[in-house]
């Protein structure tokens, strides 16, 4: 039998290519927040304006909407024909189903989150040349804490009956650290050409830790056939 | 988890084992199942109450109740997929909690859900389950298990694209992939033609024959005593009937079912 | 009830009433008036042990939530959600005491510091617990993400803290206390701290009552089913079906 790294990665697997047959998350989902960046730079009238002022709110604003939509649609996935009960069943950790849940969910966001990027860069000509490092260093840590805590609140109102908006309501006053501190963050690095943060980056890295150990934990019990 | 009860019979005592099951096991253990006091309580309401089940390796047990009798939680705790409140459930001669992984790769389960991934081929879903169960050279194992349930042809279609009871033999497969000592079936008839059916039947009974241990949960009840030795009937939780199947006439299962 | 618990309740009221009475009495007469913000610099007696007591709050919630977690027994969902009421409640209580604090002592309803911005984050995360509550139909659902929320909403506090203090701090506060300011504190931390804990306590007996309740009944009508062949049951019939045929609750 495989070790949980093997398992994560066949789970991980198995879910891009059901992604890549059925084509239905990462389209919709990058779609949604391209059009989230337009609505909000159209109302904004944020054509020429520098980066760091309105430049992360429009880009957390549609990684938060965009990204829920996500985790929904990737747990939904299990929901399927009793799929999830089949991975229940099956010799391995709950934990590695979230870590594997997780990494789908990171790699998706990924790509969304360069689409998105790019697009506000081009369409409001943000900006990024001073740290591009330091952006994508913020952005990546950011990910991971919000994938995370989407992974987990998916995998807990993941349910039909349930109704939509649910996931975003409870995700989003949890992240808000993540919102503030990689604001700050950036702000700090664009506008005033600071250096990377470190009580900043500590910030998103203890976010990151604390709630991949409560979910992997809170995975085994949270998960129902 | 409660401690011993002196009315359990002397083949559970004996088959007590306190290292984990290592995979010769089987062959010395008596029982596969042993269910001692299992109760499943959820949101204060109680769904199962001192289940007592005994199973010996190669018995086939037929497990019959009206809807909501509990039979549906029961399979799903024995498959480890929910956890007792209260009692002992030893598969294998394993208590259930410190090595559920390990003995989940003993159990198969069928339920009336298919547990496949629709976008998928049926090669690709019983691969992947291959693999994750550990399963040497699975491409291979999984062509003769599709040969074996007549879907050969199929195999490469995704599951969306199946009728029912081709995706019904697709899930068999799906649970026979990892070779279980132990397949829990959840009205695995449902909704099925009658060539699906009848093929289900053929395949149930040859495995009883094959010396595998199997408890099925089904609506017909002439049926479910013709497929197995023993018959266990719940009724609100509780075990009221625990026989053998060719000592039983269906006029009386029902009767059990039903209740006073 | 034993005799002791009646005591209890009976003088609960009376004492917590008493409290307040005398703390507010010590807040208008003992203290003195400070000299910049003059008489609504008081509040702070309030929105001080408010604010420890939504936190104290919050943890009782989390302890609930991992109690559902580890037992799935319902009495601790009623211990989360009751918490979370209370919690809820102070962190208003601290929410609005912070504000006319601040559009006393800088002329302004609302601004971005980090105090105040701790104080509003804090409060949408349990407003939200309470909010969505109800729109989740299935009680074991709804237990499940209370509680997994609860926890997450719990960790999540000293990082919310830790990050407002990453905005910049227009306004910083220093307050400068002498004995009588310290001492009037002190004594209005007991009625917040009674009215805490005895809300939590009424909340939690009002869920738990409303419970059994359903508990009864529930098993009221299973029992109902046992009753002899009059019924007509018909085999491998529901029982929701029986109980419907037969009219009864």
């Amino acid at each position: 039998m495989t070790g949980p790294l093997g398992q994560i990665a066949l789970l991980a697997a198995k879910d891009l290519r059901v992604e890549a047959r059925s084509r239905q998350t990462l389209g919709l989902v990058t779609v949604t927040g391209i059009l989230v960046i337009v609505v909000l730079g159209l109302g904004l009238g944020t054509q020429g304006q520098s980066p760091g002022v309105g430049a992360t709110a429009i880009l957390w604003v549609a990684y938060l909407f965009s990204g829920v939509l996500c985790f929904e649609k990737t747990m939904a996935m299990e929901r399927h024909d009793g799929a999830l009960a089949g991975l229940l069943a099956a010799p391995i950790d709950r934990g590695v189903i979230f870590a594997s849940k997780l990494l789908t969910n990171l790699a998706l966001m990924l790509v969304m989150s360069v689409v998105i990027t790019l697009v506000a860069v081009v369409l409001f000509r943000f900006d990024l040349s001073a740290a591009p490092g330091g952006f994508a260093a913020v952005t990546l840590l950011s990910m991971i804490g919000f994938a995370t805590v989407g992974t987990l609140f998916a995998a807990v109102t993941s349910s039909s009956r349930l109704q939509g908006g649910l996931l975003a309501v409870l995700v989003f006053p949890i992240c808000l650290p993540l919102v503030i501190t990689s604001t700050q963050l950036l702000t700090g690095m664009f506008r005033d050409g600071l250096a990377l943060d470190s009580p900043g980056v500590g910030i998103l890295a203890s976010f990151d830790a604390v709630y991949l150990v409560v979910s992997w934990l809170a995975f085994e019990r949270v998960l129902e056939p | 988890m409660t401690g011993l009860k002196e009315t359990e019979p002397v083949t559970a005592a004996a088959t007590r084992l306190e290292a984990p099951p290592a995979m010769d096991v089987a062959r010395r253990v008596a029982s596969v199942v042993a269910a001692a006091g299992v109760c499943l309580t959820l949101d204060d309401r109680h769904i199962l109450q001192d289940i007592e089940l005994e199973v010996p390796a190669g018995g086939t047990v037929a497990l019959l109740g009206a809807n909501g009798a509990g039979k549906s939680t029961l399979l799903k705790v024995l498959a480890t997929l929910l956890r007792p409140s209260a009692g002992r459930l030893r598969l294998f001669g394993g208590d259930v909690g410190p090595h559920a992984a390990k003995l989940r790769s003993r159990i198969g389960l069928i339920s009336h859900q298919p547990m496949l991934y629709r976008d998928l081929s049926v090669l690709e879903n019983l691969v992947f389950f291959g693999r994750l169960y550990g399963v040497p050279g699975p491409r291979e194992r999984a062509e003769a298990l599709l040969e074996h349930v007549g879907m050969a042809h199929r195999a490469d279609d995704a599951v969306k694209t199946l009728s029912r009871g081709l995706t019904q033999r697709a899930a068999i497969a799906r649970a026979l992939m990892h070779d279980p000592d132990l397949l829990l079936a959840d009205e695995p008839f449902d909704g099925l033609d009658a060539g699906s059916a009848a093929a289900l039947e053929a395949l149930l009974t040859r495995l009883r024959a094959g010396g595998k241990t199997l408890i099925l949960s089904n609506h017909d009840i002439r049926q479910a005593l013709a497929l197995t030795d023993r018959t266990v009937v719940l009724r609100r939780g509780r075990v009221v009937l625990d026989r053998p199947s060719r000592e039983l006439t269906p006029d009386a299962v029902l009767k059990e079912i039903v209740g006073p | 009830m034993s005799t002791r618990w009646k005591t209890l309740k009976r003088l609960y009221l009376p004492v917590l009433l008493a409290t307040f009475a005398g703390a507010t009495a010590m807040l208008l007469l003992y203290t003195p008036v400070e000299a910049t913000m003059g008489p609504v610099q008081k509040i702070f007696y309030v929105h001080l042990p408010a604010a420890i007591n939504a936190f104290l709050a919050c943890l009782v919630c989390f302890l609930g939530g991992v109690g559902f977690l580890w037992q799935r027994k319902m009495k601790w969902d009623d211990l989360s959600a009751a918490a979370a009421k209370v919690a809820a409640l102070m962190c208003t209580v601290v929410l609005v005491t912070g504000v006319i604090w601040g559009r006393a002592a800088w002329g302004q309803w609302w601004t971005w510091s980090p105090r105040l911005t701790f104080s509003l984050l804090l409060w949408l995360l349990y407003v939200v617990y309470l909010i969505v509550r109800p729109s989740i139909e299935s009680r074991e659902r709804r237990a499940m993400i209370s509680a997994v929320y609860a926890v997450a909403a719990f960790l999540d506090v000293p990082l919310v803290y830790l990050s407002v203090r990453l905005m910049p701090d227009i306004h910083p506060v220093s307050v400068e206390m002498d004995p009588a300011m310290k001492i009037t504190l002190a004594v209005w931390f007991v009625p917040m701290s009674l009215l805490t804990v005895g809300l939590i306590a009424v909340f939690l007996a009002a869920a738990t009552r409303r419970r059994l309740k359903r508990q009864q009944r529930r098993e009221e009508a299973s029992w109902s089913l046992a009753t002899p062949r009059e019924q007509g049951l018909r085999p491998g019939e529901d029982q929701v079906l029986q109980v419907a045929r037969s009219g009864r609750p």
